[in-house]
């Protein structure tokens, strides 16, 4: 009731206002989602509600001011333990006393997702403030983008807003220098980014420099307050490259990132893709991930390997990957797809029928299912959590 | 004198014939091509799609175009669900770049992309033009003169130039003699050159800033029995448009 009142609040005080500015447009979405997972014998299901208010305005000219507050509400099964989708070659490891710390709650939230200024000059485009950073060319894996990991199964939701100041340079129509900086408690912790892009006949290429502390846990022991699994942040250093393009009529993409590590193994990451729309509306894409990072044999995933999955702290566990994907629209509004991940690794499949029902102009329905084919420990493992989402989501 | 005049007005009226009869199909289809691809042009246009259970979904958008529709910029304006969703196409629509503002993601495209149905409508991002495809992939044929929608117009059959990866295999064009105005145009399907699968109708013609520009534009979709209506709100053309428009920065504004 409390966060209700807030978001009124933030509503009337800040919203209202400065909609009786004409340049000001309010828009956003409310979204419910149901997501559920069979474990063992049960089927567990997971509600959330989220209402995402954005507004947007041109003070001045060549000033934008842009920024959106998310509310999110949980319901149902709110707390999953990860062990719970673990083969027992692992769970047999985790001492009892520590289960508990395994679990990831999802608890009511509401926050400033995004709000920064964009100041526009002649030369050059400035942010300043929260702002989603959108880096490489891949459809579900980005090797160049050490700030946001996406869902394999929901590659295109959005990615959340990060402290940055944001500097492009537009050297002529074709090329663009980039300069970001992502502050952190020290200047030697904070993340920076210079980027390179440009064109070459119909490709689209980019070079990219990135420094950042890499904030990933050791899942296997707790701290000294013996209340949480002990951050293990380390210096990562990274030098990558894109391109996206079209080749005999294919649309093509690769993406590349050497990392160098300041403790642990330096490791490269690796995309590939391409796809393809017919004559008769049927759209294909294929995408390899390799991971150096990555496992090539299933047993020797630990717990550290997948809670820093399930964390989103790590692209994959397996080595090597291929995601494929197939859409076709039923009717005009319809459309029925079935996307595959398949670790060429371990030899585990997922398969996850896809559909997206436009029910009005601005009302989306979308649902996908997800079956494992994989023994116990690879993963897309059965036990892994066979599953499905639906979401509905109306925009104003 | 009235002798004289007569005759001025006999021999203009057989130039005009001969003129028009002189045109060949090639001649033609680059008057139609100029046409639609002014200097530099603006427009804002809504777009509803009938459904097949007749409802209505309305789209509103506004549209840039540059060097004789060498660059293209679309920007949606309505609905919520796609606001500030753009395209840029340059190069005759050769490089695609499509911008979604909820991911703050600029995605390049390759040319298959043309294919896809334009938010679910009947019309492919191929069928709204975006550079000289009439010329570049199709071979133009004039046949006999016809009448369509009450105006005299030229007939060309439009056929698919081998090696071209585009959705049809022919077009038959209806082009009114008086401003070239391609009044009417069927589709057929990309394998069988027999089966029309979509007609495009234009009308309300007005000239604006001296060129003649249809208001309403409807594409009928024969196999799936929907159509799409394009109402042109606001159009002007030769106006200046600044060439950073059509880049990256351009898309994401």
């Amino acid at each position: 009731m409390k966060k209700w009142i807030s978001l009124l609040l933030f509503l009337s005080f800040y919203v209202s206002p400065l909609m009786a500015q004409e340049e000001v447009e309010l828009f956003g979405y409310f979204e419910s989602q149901i997501m559920g997972a069979k474990i063992k014998s049960d089927f567990n299901q997971l509600y959330s509600n989220k209402l995402r208010v954005d507004i947007k305005s041109g003070f001045y000219e060549n000033v934008t001011f842009a920024a959106n507050f998310d509310y999110i509400t949980y319901h149902g099964k709110t707390e999953w333990n990860v062990l719970d989708f673990l083969s027992s070659g692992i769970t047999s490891k985790v001492s009892q006393d520590m289960e508990s710390y395994y679990v990831i709650p999802f608890s009511d939230r509401n926050f400033l997702d995004n709000a920064y200024i964009r100041l526009t000059f002649e030369n050059l485009d400035l942010t300043v403030g929260k702002q989603q950073i959108s880096l490489g060319t891949g459809y579900v894996w980005n090797p160049m983008d050490v700030f946001n990991i996406k869902d394999v199964l929901d590659p295109t939701y959005e990615q959340p807003g990060h402290n940055a100041v944001r500097m492009d340079v537009p050297l002529g129509s074709i090329y663009t220098l980039t300069a970001l900086y992502s502050p952190e408690d020290t200047w030697r912790n904070s993340a920076k980014l210079f980027r390179f892009k440009g064109r070459i006949s119909h490709f689209d290429y980019s070079l990219i420099a990135i420094e950042k502390l890499w904030r990933f846990h050791d899942y296997t022991q707790l701290d000294t307050t013996d209340t949480a699994f002990p951050e293990l942040p380390e210096k990562r250093r990274l030098l990558g490259a894109s391109t996206a393009g079209e080749l005999l009529g294919l649309g093509v993409w690769a993406e590349y990132g050497y990392n160098k590590m300041e403790n642990s193994k330096d490791f490269h990451e690796l995309v590939v893709g391409t796809d393809y729309t017919f004559d008769f509306q049927t759209y294909i894409m294929v995408e390899f991930y390799r991971n150096t990072l990555g496992k090539t044999d299933f047993e020797q995933y630990n717990i550290n390997d997948w809670m820093r999955q399930f964390a989103a702290e790590q692209k994959a566990i397996s080595r090597d990957q291929i995601y494929s994907f197939i859409q076709h629209p039923a009717t005009d509004f319809l459309s029925m797809g079935l996307s595959s991940i398949y670790s060429i690794s371990d030899n585990s499949l997922a398969l996850v029928p896809t559909f997206n029902y436009s029910f009005s102009v601005n009302v989306d329905i979308m649902a996908y299912l997800n079956f494992n084919f994989g023994r116990e420990g690879k993963v897309f493992a059965k036990n892994t959590g066979n599953g499905g989402l639906l979401r509905a989501r109306i925009y104003f | 004198m009235k002798s004289i005049i007569i005759s001025w007005l006999v021999i203009l009226l057989l130039a005009t014939v001969s003129f028009s009869q002189q045109l060949s199909g090639e001649d033609i289809i680059q008057k139609v091509n100029e046409l639609f691809n002014p200097q530099t042009s603006y427009g804002k246009a809504m777009m509803t799609i009938v459904t097949t259970s007749g409802s209505n979904r309305t789209f509103v958008y506004e549209s840039w175009s540059k060097d004789k529709g060498e660059k293209n910029l679309v920007r949606y304006l309505e609905p919520s669900r796609v606001k500030d969703q753009a395209t840029l196409m340059l190069n005759h629509a050769d490089d695609i770049w499509m911008y979604f503002p909820r991911t703050q993601r600029v995605r390049k495209l390759a040319t298959h992309a043309k294919k896809q149905k334009m938010q679910g409508s009947d019309f492919s991002y191929e069928d709204m033009g975006g550079g000289d495809v009439f010329i570049t992939d199709f071979s133009p044929k004039r046949l006999e003169d016809e009448k369509m929608e009450d105006h005299d117009c030229y007939k060309l059959e439009l056929t698919r130039k081998p090696n071209v990866d585009i959705s049809y295999s022919r077009l038959i064009m209806w082009i009114i003699k008086e401003n070239f105005v391609p009044i009417v145009i069927d589709y057929y399907d990309e394998d069988d050159p027999d089966l029309s699968e979509k007609r495009l109708v234009q009308s309300d013609i007005r000239t604006i800033d001296n060129i003649p520009t249809a208001m309403k534009v409807v594409m009928y979709n024969k196999n799936d029995n929907t159509q799409t209506e394009i109402e042109l709100l606001e159009v002007k053309y030769n106006i200046p448009l600044d060439d950073e428009m059509f880049t990256e920065r351009g898309l994401k504004k």
